[in-house]
């Protein structure tokens, strides 16, 4: 495998940018990765990058406020309990992720989060796959930089397997898009479900750049 | 208790079977009522039908507390059947069995433990005679076992069954003997709850669960401002709706507090719901709309500074002119709560013509079904003679069902259509309109004297008024005596006490909440003896123990309390224990909490020491149960939620706002029972003051931090 | 019309398909074991197995029940002697009962996914059932007492 000299961003050169202009280490990777996962005959997905580091971090700077709003944020916290709440406070009834991230015993996420939201306030959200990310593959956002969290994304290993086609298409994904049709009383994230594919997608096709610390 | 009838009755229940019917006769009229009128409507305590059949009634209603076995086993000891081979029936409210079929106050027990074993006895006693003359025996070589008389000498064997006819010719013993406590069978013995397999598979029938045939449902939409009036409501929207069946007014009374409010009736409780939330309604909120609890709370402690109604001034207090340096004061404050009993208010009501018949889940069935000035009758325009009720298994009471407002309000509904009305509230109709638990402010002084010894106490109590809430005919001149329940009643040895009470106008509907004012006014009260303690530099356990030279039931408790809490074996240093006891109307229960302070500032609570005197023991498991669930209660009430006000509304609506304890929040508890004879006392609500004292003191000892206002946030001290 | 399979029993229903399913189950089909506590899964009382998970039929429509295999209180054991009903039972856990359909619901998924639940994973399938008469110390007891019964096989 190529070395980058991005493996190793403390010895990065150009610290006076305000942006890091580079492929950060994980984004080595996840090409690699890309690469690694083209489908026989295909072609590699990284040519049709146009990579531009400022206006990916820029994109990213959206992208972060999305994923770090209780909408998302909720169901990828620190701990084992999930969040609730705008102000993101631990669900009650001991709510735990459980192994596959649908919950635990008679406290399975499915038992209440039906595959539609249940009318009025107050009352469960709901969609058809509703639950956290499981054990294995925690993706948490709660607590994360955003130079953290954009590196964790961009990392196969770390973002539930997901190449970069899989990454733009999370974005359309049902639970994805539940964050914008949350039910009754709760604050939706502050951009778009569009502004946020646009960011999204701005943000992994100029190379996803993670912002710097 | 009226004393026992000196009659048995005798019935033919149809065929050739027969029946026996031995218990307390009543006349709801005060009167002596005629004994063919009793033959003809008498409901008994014991019933034995010649089947063999043996039915023990409980008027006292089953809401947890374990009435449905104590009730019958004071009877069952002493009438010498086991509890597995009787019925066990709940009373309705039936006129001929008095006006005591209530549950409240923790009083079936303690009220009744003496004369219920007699009705037992008496009935064993006319059993045993009616063997003894069928075999022309002397009545003392006969005695009874198992629902049978047996003769000592030839060992012959009859059946209560068998002995009807004779029986029915003798009359009941007036003092019976009662049994020795060493032969008891039943009373303070582990005997498993005869509704508790009713309740591990669906079949125990509450109040919400019954069904009559051809029954409508109906949701009532209330004034959300509370004191707010209707001026006018549109049903168009809500009448389209598939299943509705009619939308009516109808009216609610609570004490002095009337309330009319909007019911949508349809074929289903969903329908009606959906239904409900079409309406248009106008109210007029005029004078309540501007209502908070931050001013209301400033108004209370604007009130601390008068001087209040006297409640009880022993001693010389305002001569004692004590130095500065020797008094200690500080102001403790509570929260409002609600009751959030599981099963919601409900009632199903069906009116034809002048008769009206209730199912319901109360706490007090003879308001239902009586006579009296305050009772339903009177609300309804029937006549009680005419009012026929059901009385379930209630799904939790802690004094919500003592009140028959959700009665008024399904008659008036179901006065306005031909077929039976199941009347359901919403959790959040249950959390909104109470009544609450009132807030209790407390102003307190205490004072030493130069050699450190209490002289001085002084406890003023700011806060609405329940007698005035509950009552149309309260004298506001006078003090309201439940909210200064228990406070001048304590056994501390201080020469001068005084207490006093300052009334707060309140429009808003108070009510009793298990263990009353006790369930507030202990927290001041036992917290501001630590902080004397702390004062005098003296253990807390020690201070109190200072102040009760004298033999008491509540020095008895402390020391017991001392014992099995391992209180003087130091804790770790993150650690803390405290105490506090309670003695009122209800009876006295000690508590020592252990917690644990950790470095996030958070508080867990480690283990609760109960030790609750009681005199007479019925069932001691049913009491730990009681005792555990009291303190889970009042661990909810110390660190959750209260209820509060903004613009006239009820700021909290369900369990997601005001929440209740969990699982995973409870503390170990282990419960002593003190059954030493005198005075017997309660059960239901004792365990429930001493808890938050207890723990506040703990987290002061842990912490150094004393906590003066409930609720308080463990979760950062 | 909709088709439900309530305890191994097969009901046609002519409701709203919006209609949550703890109303079908109490109002039409006449099963009032299963209990309404607060209508918005808060509080447990109205547990039931669909397909054997312990949903909240409170906020369940009846149109997502048709086809799976509902059970209720009423059916979690022909003589109310599932482990866990005996173990109820035999430590006298309930106070009024108003909880214990929904606690027993959801310690009996509990059980056949963990026969050997320690504290923790009480704590985590109970916390959703509420309880206010506070008998909460007795259902633990009685979940470990019943675990081991069920290990016995008694």
């Amino acid at each position: 495998m190529k070395q980058h000299s991005a493996m190793k961003p403390t010895n990065f050169p150009l610290k006076t940018i305000t942006v890091m202009a580079i492929i950060l280490s994980v984004i080595g990777i996840m090409t690699t990765a890309f690469k690694a996962r083209v489908s026989p005959g295909g072609n590699p997905e990284s040519s049709k990058m146009k990579r531009d580091s400022l206006a990916s971090v820029q994109a990213f700077m959206d992208v972060y406020k999305v994923l770090m709003s209780p909408r998302c944020m909720n169901c990828h916290p620190a701990g084992e309990a999930p969040l609730q709440g705008d102000d993101s406070h631990i669900h009650i009834m001991n709510v735990q992720r459980g192994k596959d991230g649908t919950g635990l015993y008679s406290a399975k996420c499915s038992n209440c989060h039906q595959p539609t939201n249940v009318p009025g306030e107050h009352t469960p959200p709901g969609n058809p796959k509703w639950q956290l990310p499981p054990g294995d593959m925690k993706m948490v956002f709660q607590g994360k930089t955003a130079r953290q969290l954009a590196m964790q994304i961009m990392d196969y290993n770390q973002n539930g397997h997901k190449n970069k086609e899989q990454l733009l298409e999370h974005a359309h994904d049902t639970l994805v898009k539940a964050a914008w049709n949350m039910g009754e009383g709760r604050t939706p994230p502050p951009l778009t479900h569009e502004e946020f594919v646009a960011a999204w997608n701005k943000w992994i096709e100029t190379g996803g750049y993670a912002p710097a610390e | 208790m009226t004393p026992v009838s000196r009659r048995a009755f005798i019935r033919n229940t149809g065929g050739a079977s027969i029946a026996l019917w031995l218990g307390v006769s009543y006349d709801s009229y005060g009167g002596k009522t005629p004994d063919a009128s009793l033959a003809k409507n008498f409901t008994p305590y014991i019933l034995v039908e010649s089947n063999g059949n043996i039915t023990i009634y409980n008027t006292k209603p089953e809401m947890g507390q374990g009435t449905f076995q104590s009730i019958p086993a004071l009877i069952a000891e002493e009438f010498e059947v086991s509890l597995d081979q009787v019925i066990i029936k709940q009373s309705n409210g039936e006129k001929e069995l008095g006006n005591a079929q209530r549950a409240g106050g923790s009083s079936s027990i303690r009220n009744n433990y003496t004369d219920l074993r007699k009705i037992g006895a008496s009935a064993r006693e006319v059993f045993i005679t009616a063997a003894s003359t069928k075999w022309g025996v002397d009545v003392a070589s006969c005695y009874a076992e198992n629902g049978k008389v047996i003769h000592k000498q030839s060992n012959r064997k009859l059946a209560y069954a068998d002995l009807l006819e004779e029986a029915s010719k003798l009359e009941l013993p007036k003092e019976p003997k009662l049994k020795d406590p060493k032969d008891f069978k039943i009373l303070g013995k582990r005997i498993k709850r005869p509704d508790v397999a009713l309740k591990t598979n669906g079949k125990a029938e509450f109040g919400i669960d019954a069904q009559v045939p051809g029954m409508l449902y109906a949701s009532v939409e209330r004034c959300p401002v509370i004191g707010g009036t209707l001026k006018s409501f549109d049903a168009g929207e809500a009448l389209k709706i598939p299943g509705v069946e009619k939308v009516v007014e109808t009216e609610k009374i609570m004490g002095r507090h009337h309330s009319v409010g909007v019911a949508v009736i349809a074929n289903s409780y969903w329908t009606a719901l959906q239904a409900r939330k079409k309406l248009k309604i106008e109210w007029d909120t005029k004078g309540f709309e501007t209502f908070n609890s931050v001013d209301f709370e400033n108004r209370l402690r604007e009130l601390a500074k008068e001087e209040g109604i006297i409640d009880k001034n022993t001693g010389a207090i305002e001569t004692l002119n004590l130095p500065k340096e020797n008094i200690v004061d500080a102001f403790y404050e509570t929260p409002m709560a609600a009751h959030h009993t599981l099963e919601p208010m409900n009632c199903i009501a069906q009116v034809k013509g002048d008769q009206v018949e209730i199912w319901t889940s109360t706490q007090v069935p003879s308001s239902v079904t009586g006579n009296g000035a305050n009772d339903l009758h009177k609300q309804i325009g029937f006549s009680p003679d005419n009012i026929k009720l059901h009385a379930k298994f209630i799904g939790g009471g802690l004094g919500r069902r003592l009140y028959i407002d959700f009665i008024i309000e399904a008659v008036n509904i179901a006065k306005q259509t031909d077929k039976p009305v199941k009347v359901i509230w919403s959790r959040e109709d249950t959390t909104e309109f109470g009544p609450f638990r009132p807030m209790t402010f407390s102003q307190l002084k205490g004072g030493f004297s130069d050699d450190g010894k209490l002289v001085a106490f002084e406890h003023k109590v700011i806060s609405p008024s329940y007698q005035e809430s509950m009552r149309t005919d309260f004298d506001k001149t006078k003090v309201d005596k439940t909210m200064v329940e228990g406070i001048g009643e304590q056994a501390y040895e201080i020469p001068n006490i005084k207490t006093s009470f300052v009334r707060a106008d309140f429009h808003i509907p108070v009510a009793a909440w298990r263990s009353v004012t006790s369930s507030t006014i202990s927290f001041p009260h036992e917290c501001f003896i630590d902080e004397l303690a702390y004062k005098a530099k003296k253990d807390p356990m020690d201070f109190r123990m200072e102040l009760l030279s004298k033999p008491s039931d509540t020095k008895r408790v402390l020391q017991k309390l001392r014992e099995v809490s391992s209180w003087d074996k130091p804790l770790p240093k993150n650690k803390g224990r405290g105490v506090a006891q309670w003695e009122f109307f209800a009876g006295l229960c000690a508590q020592a909490v252990e917690v644990t302070y950790n470095e996030d500032r958070s508080i867990k609570v480690d283990k609760v020491y109960a030790v609750i005197d009681l005199g007479e023991v019925v069932s001691p498991d049913n009491v730990k149960n009681q005792v555990e669930g009291a303190i889970v209660m009042a661990l909810g009430a110390a660190i959750k939620p209260g209820i509060t006000f903004d613009k006239g509304v009820t700021m909290q609506h369900n369990f997601y706002d005001n929440p209740l304890i969990r699982i995973n929040e409870v503390p170990e508890i282990e419960v002593h029972i003190l059954a030493e004879g005198g005075k017997v006392k309660g059960v239901g609500e004792p365990g429930l003051p001493p808890f938050a004292p207890a723990l506040a003191n703990a987290i002061f000892a842990a912490t150094g931090k004393r906590i003066r206002k409930m609720p308080f946030d463990i979760k950062s001290v | 019309m909709i088709t439900l399979n309530v305890n191994q029993k097969s009901y046609k229903v002519d409701v709203d398909p919006n209609m949550p399913l703890l109303w079908v189950i109490r109002d039409v089909i006449g099963l009032t074991g299963t209990k309404y506590g607060c209508g918005v899964a808060q509080c447990g009382a109205c547990v039931v197995h669909l397909d054997g998970e312990a949903v909240r039929s409170c906020v369940t429509k009846v149109s997502r029940a048709e086809g799976k295999k509902i059970v209720t209180i009423e059916g979690l054991s022909q003589h109310n002697d599932h482990p866990l009903q005996r173990a109820w039972q035999e430590i006298d856990v309930p106070q009024c009962g108003y909880c214990h359909s929904g606690q027993l619901m959801s310690a009996a998924v509990l059980l056949r996914e963990n026969p050997n639940p320690t504290d923790k994973d009480i704590d985590a399938a109970m916390a959703g059932n509420i309880c206010r008469c506070g008998t909460y110390l007795r259902i633990r007891k009685a979940i470990h007492l019943a675990a081991e019964m069920q290990r016995k096989g008694k």
